[in-house]
């Protein structure tokens, strides 16, 4: 080992959720003294607004802090934040793989849950250090004691010196620093061995191109090198190397084994840059990546739609721009003739198309509508052809079809004993099949199930969350296709299908799915001047039918006293109201009914 | 002479009904002070006034007829002096049933009063108990009789329908009893829930008749009064020929009124404005010149954009709706062309008419007619705009 690596500390910080993990991190920074008190804004490291608000991290970010310990010497210590969603726990395992240890920290008064658990795993499997963490110590009731004790029990690790924490109040910070540096192996790894780097996140900045973090495992990383991605097979210059400070990059010579840094190349596009690749050198370069690389490969299917028809190209320039760092993120045009103009959109699950959906909302200025999301399902036809449908606008007619398969997936869900009656009742009614169940301890299970994909892609993480008080959580892989009976619903209003409305479901929920809809969107329809029919339709049979009433009345009685400003406000009022509205033919609908027939459980 | 209306505002009532949202108190401290301002204020509008001949006056509130005679003389004699008003000007009350005397209804007359119009609602005492009036039928009975041995010629009668408890039956009892009266103009309102008022707060458990009933009481209501000689010449108002409210009709047809008096409306020299809603800010100010330019509430110049709104909503509030020539030569434009995607539905739908002369709500469409408006025009945020440049000022 190296004297720079005996000085380099890499870990991350994971919790169940609401256990205090930016907050953390946010006192680590200021303890560091890298930022003054004056200077931190609130949760330096989710900076993105909709990350502060869900309290979720959606993108790993790092940071290097400086640290002087109390043996003189100054540490480099590097965090790597990691994304708290089973969409993202891809992403996840990258960063863990690119850390030698792992704060776990756990709340005071709750104990150990369904997520601390479960990331607790992920961070054996990465092979880290788990250093444990118990936070606010200042809530009235908090038990360091027993929470200590059941780290031991349930993770079986030591627990006895661990630091008891306040991160809100700042109270026992310097002993987590003091930890890291004591606990957290200094990382390993030849300098002058061929160069070996994961790629554990990048974004894209317009002046510097791609910036990619890098976690360097072997040899040395440096400008004017000739890099490859060994899994894309891209090539690249590095023009610049450093280091993650708190209020920017700042350029360094190297990168050496054992360091997490950033890399510049002059590249045009994330993609380019994928998360778990693996960056060696052209010349003398290794010959086998490192293991664990996935393509992001979006899951579900929806299109986004400008309200605006007249902003279709502002959506566009927004969706390429979200792309630039987002590799997950896929869109190409469509048409729809209920929408017009818009794009058919891939994401990773639905928090993800949740997040762009808002992005492009808050970030960009643009009102969007969003299609029912789809899953790719696998069709051959009668003539033997087979497609791959991510829009249930292309579905074939039934005749056609020889065969229909949907994507399953293998779901994991661990969650407390108490809760496994109804968590076994949901996956029973998502057509899931049981597997096994196996008891971690006392208190916990981890059951398995085979899940159709869209059965899980609209709400069930939800569902899930719900009906385990949030207690459990939910990771999942994708199997392949397995044959199914499905149908594609049609929704008509006033007698007309709208396409951006169908979508494809199993034969045994067909019927219910489309009651609830027909009933969801005759509460998302306002009354107009005539009567609407609602109908839901598979084929040419209608299975479900609603009517919103015509409006009957709509009228200002009075004008009192010539008060005409009145009756001009009241009209104004109606007229916003009415701008929202969305025209389906000769139907006004509200845009969030498109959103409405998405999440009928509630 | 330029014609102008004059309506003058008295917010007081004996208790406050439960679906009324309209300004006025029921305590009656301040009404002489208040009186003098609204004399004041006469004064303070005389010479903008000079170029106009008054030919409507409104007494409305609140309850005017709670103010005592001496005081409401003296306001009187005040308008005359200060105002031209024309010899043969509409002059209106309002009052409410059993708050008046004989004596009293001889005075008005007597005093130039010409039109009084009485706010009955219902023949049903229970109805009028759920919209907590304070009157009976029979009081009501006895005031339109006095009104009539007062001299009365020109008489209105409020009507409502969507009371709670109301139903079909006993709409129509208060239709056959009101027409067997013989007024000259009955006002047929439907209940509007206002949040702001009890009946917002309750709205829910308010036993009103269903919405179908509701329009087939409207309906019911028009074919009933046409036939007993009462044309419908606005959404709600009912007269007999000749009788039509003169003072209202300057409201539908874009013509200037100067409203006076806290919470009065005014459309005067391309302006809207209206007074504070408040009887003590509104006398401190009259009574205080310093004070004078916290009197007004809103305050606002008409666009020409916006009057072509203003004109084309209120005229179709009228039953011979729009005259598409008179609004050629209004505004120069062209209103079929100007909403050519728009007409043709609306009559084929049966929400309009395609009269000799041009377009007009049938009763169906102007049961829905804010619908309707708010597709057809636009006042943008001009409104709210103008109100704060005003407010600047």
């Amino acid at each position: 080992m190296s004297d720079r690596q005996k000085r380099i500390r890499n870990f991350s910080i994971i919790a169940h959720i609401d256990h205090g993990k930016s907050t953390l991190a946010d006192r680590l920074l200021e303890n560091t003294q890298t930022l003054t008190s004056r200077e931190m804004e609130e949760q330096v490291l989710d900076n993105m607004d909709l990350e502060r608000e869900r309290g979720i991290t959606i993108k790993a970010r790092a940071v290097n802090l400086q640290y002087k310990a109390e043996d003189g010497e100054t540490y480099s210590l590097n965090l790597i934040d990691t994304p708290g969603h089973v969409d993202f726990n891809y992403e996840v395992s990258r960063s863990l793989n690119a850390c030698d240890g792992a704060l776990l920290v756990v709340d005071a008064s709750q104990g150990i849950e369904a997520q601390t658990l479960a990331n607790a795993y992920l961070a054996i499997d990465a092979d880290l250090e788990i250093v444990p963490v118990v936070n606010k110590i200042d809530l009235p009731a908090a038990d360091p004691e027993r929470v200590r004790t059941e780290i031991e029990d349930v993770i079986g690790i030591p627990a006895e010196d661990c630091p008891c924490i306040s991160a809100k109040t700042g109270v026992n910070i310097p002993d987590v620093l003091k930890k890291i540096v004591t606990d957290v192996p200094a990382p390993k790894g030849d300098e002058n061995a061929p160069l070996k780097c994961l790629i554990f996140d990048s974004y894209y900045d317009s002046y510097l191109g791609v910036v990619v973090y890098v976690r360097v495992f072997d040899g040395k990383l440096k400008a004017g090198q000739r890099i490859r991605m060994m899994n894309t097979g891209a090539e690249f210059d590095v023009i610049e190397v450093g280091y993650m400070a708190p209020f920017g990059l700042q350029k360094a010579t190297e990168l050496a084994a054992g360091e997490v840094g950033y890399i510049t190349a002059s590249i045009k596009n994330v993609r380019d840059t994928q998360v778990g690749d693996t960056i060696t050198t052209v010349e003398n370069g290794i010959t086998e990546p490192l293991p664990g690389f996935k393509q992001a490969l979006p899951m579900v299917y929806s299109g986004i739609y400008p309200e605006d028809g007249a902003k279709y190209d502002d959506l566009r320039d927004a969706l390429e721009k979200l792309q630039l760092n987002d590799a997950s993120l896929m869109f190409e045009p469509e048409t729809s003739a209920a929408l017009g103009f818009g794009f058919r959109c891939g994401f990773l699950g639905l928090l993800h198309m949740e997040i762009i959906q808002e992005r492009l909302e808050r970030e960009f200025n643009l009102d969007i509508i969003t299609t029912a999301p789809s899953v790719i399902y696998k069709i051959t036809k009668t003539d033997g052809e087979v497609l791959y449908i991510d829009n249930p606008t292309n579905y074939p007619d039934q005749g056609e079809i020889a065969e229909a398969a949907e994507p399953m997936v293998k779901a994991s869900i661990i969650t407390p004993v108490d809760y496994v009656g109804g968590i076994m009742d949901l996956c029973q009614d998502r057509r899931g099949i049981f597997h096994d169940m196996k008891y971690l301890d006392s208190t916990r299970t981890e059951l398995h199930y085979e899940l159709p994909l869209n059965e899980i892609v609209y709400d069930f993480f939800d569902a899930l969350k719900s009906r385990s008080r949030g207690y459990a959580s939910l990771d999942y892989e994708l199997i392949g296709h397995k044959p199914s009976k499905l149908v594609k619903l049609d929704i008509l209003l006033n007698g007309e299908i709208v396409d951006a409305l169908s979508f494809i479901v199993h034969t045994d929920k067909a019927y219910g799915r489309g009651r609830k809809i027909a009933e969801k969107l005759k509460e998302n329809i306002p009354r107009q001047l005539f009567e609407v029919p609602v109908q839901a339709a598979i084929g040419g049979k209608v299975i479900a039918r609603e009517t919103v009433k015509a409006l009957r009345k709509d009228v200002l009685a009075k004008c009192y006293g010539g008060d005409i400003t009145r009756k001009k406000k009241l009209l104004e009022k109606q007229k916003e109201g009415k701008k929202k509205m969305r025209k389906l033919g000769s139907v006004e609908v509200t845009p969030e009914a498109f959103m409405a027939v998405l999440k009928l459980d509630e | 002479m330029k014609r102008l209306g004059l309506y003058l505002h008295f917010p007081f009532c004996m208790n406050k009904c439960a679906y009324c949202d309209f300004y006025s108190v029921v305590n009656y401290d301040d009404v002489e002070r208040y009186m003098d301002a609204l004399m004041l204020q006469c004064e303070d509008y005389a010479t903008s006034c000079e170029p106009y001949a008054v030919d409507t006056i409104f007494l409305g509130g609140g309850t005017p007829t709670i103010v005592p005679e001496k005081q409401m003389q003296a306001l009187i004699d005040c308008i005359y002096e200060n105002f031209n008003v024309t010899i043969d000007a509409e002059v209106t009350i309002e009052a409410n049933p059993a708050t008046v005397t004989l004596g009293q209804l001889k005075k008005y007359r007597k005093s130039g009063i010409n039109r009084l119009s009485i706010g009955l609602q219902s023949v049903c005492d229970n109805e009028l108990k759920a919209l907590s009036r304070v009157h009976s039928y029979e009081d009501f009975e006895k005031t339109f009789k006095m009104a009539r041995k007062a001299g009365f010629d020109n008489i209105n009668l409020d009507l409502m329908y969507g009371i709670p408890e109301q139903t079909m039956d006993s709409f129509i009892k208060s239709l056959e009893t009101v027409v067997e009266l013989d007024p000259e103009h009955i006002s047929l309102y439907n209940l509007k829930i206002e949040d702001s008022t009890p009946f917002g707060a309750i709205r829910d458990s308010l036993p009103l008749p269903d919405e179908d009933i509701e329009f087939a009481m409207y309906e019911y209501a028009i074919d009933y009064l046409t036939r007993h000689g009462y044309e419908q010449y606005e959404t709600s108002n009912f007269a007999k020929k000749g009788y039509e409210c003169k003072h209202n009709m300057k409201y539908w047809t874009c013509q200037e009124y100067l409203g006076l008096g806290t919470a009065s409306h005014s459309y005067f020299r391309n302006t809207r404005f209206s007074f504070i809603k408040d009887i003590d800010s509104f006398v401190s100010a009259i009574e205080d010149p310093d004070n004078s330019d916290v009197i007004t509430d809103e305050n606002y110049t008409i666009s020409p954009r916006e009057r072509v709104g203003e004109y084309i909503m209120l005229s179709l509030r009228l039953k011979k709706g729009i005259n598409v020539t008179e609004f050629k030569r209004f505004c120069g434009m062209d209103f079929e062309k100007m909403f050519e995607d728009l007409l043709p539905p609306y009559v084929s739908n049966g929400f309009m008419d395609r009269t000799a002369t041009g377009y007009a709500f049938t009763a169906k469409g102007m049961y829905v007619s804010n619908y309707i408006l708010s597709s057809m025009l636009d006042f943008s945020s001009e409104i709210d705009k103008n109100i704060a440049n005003g407010k600047d000022k």
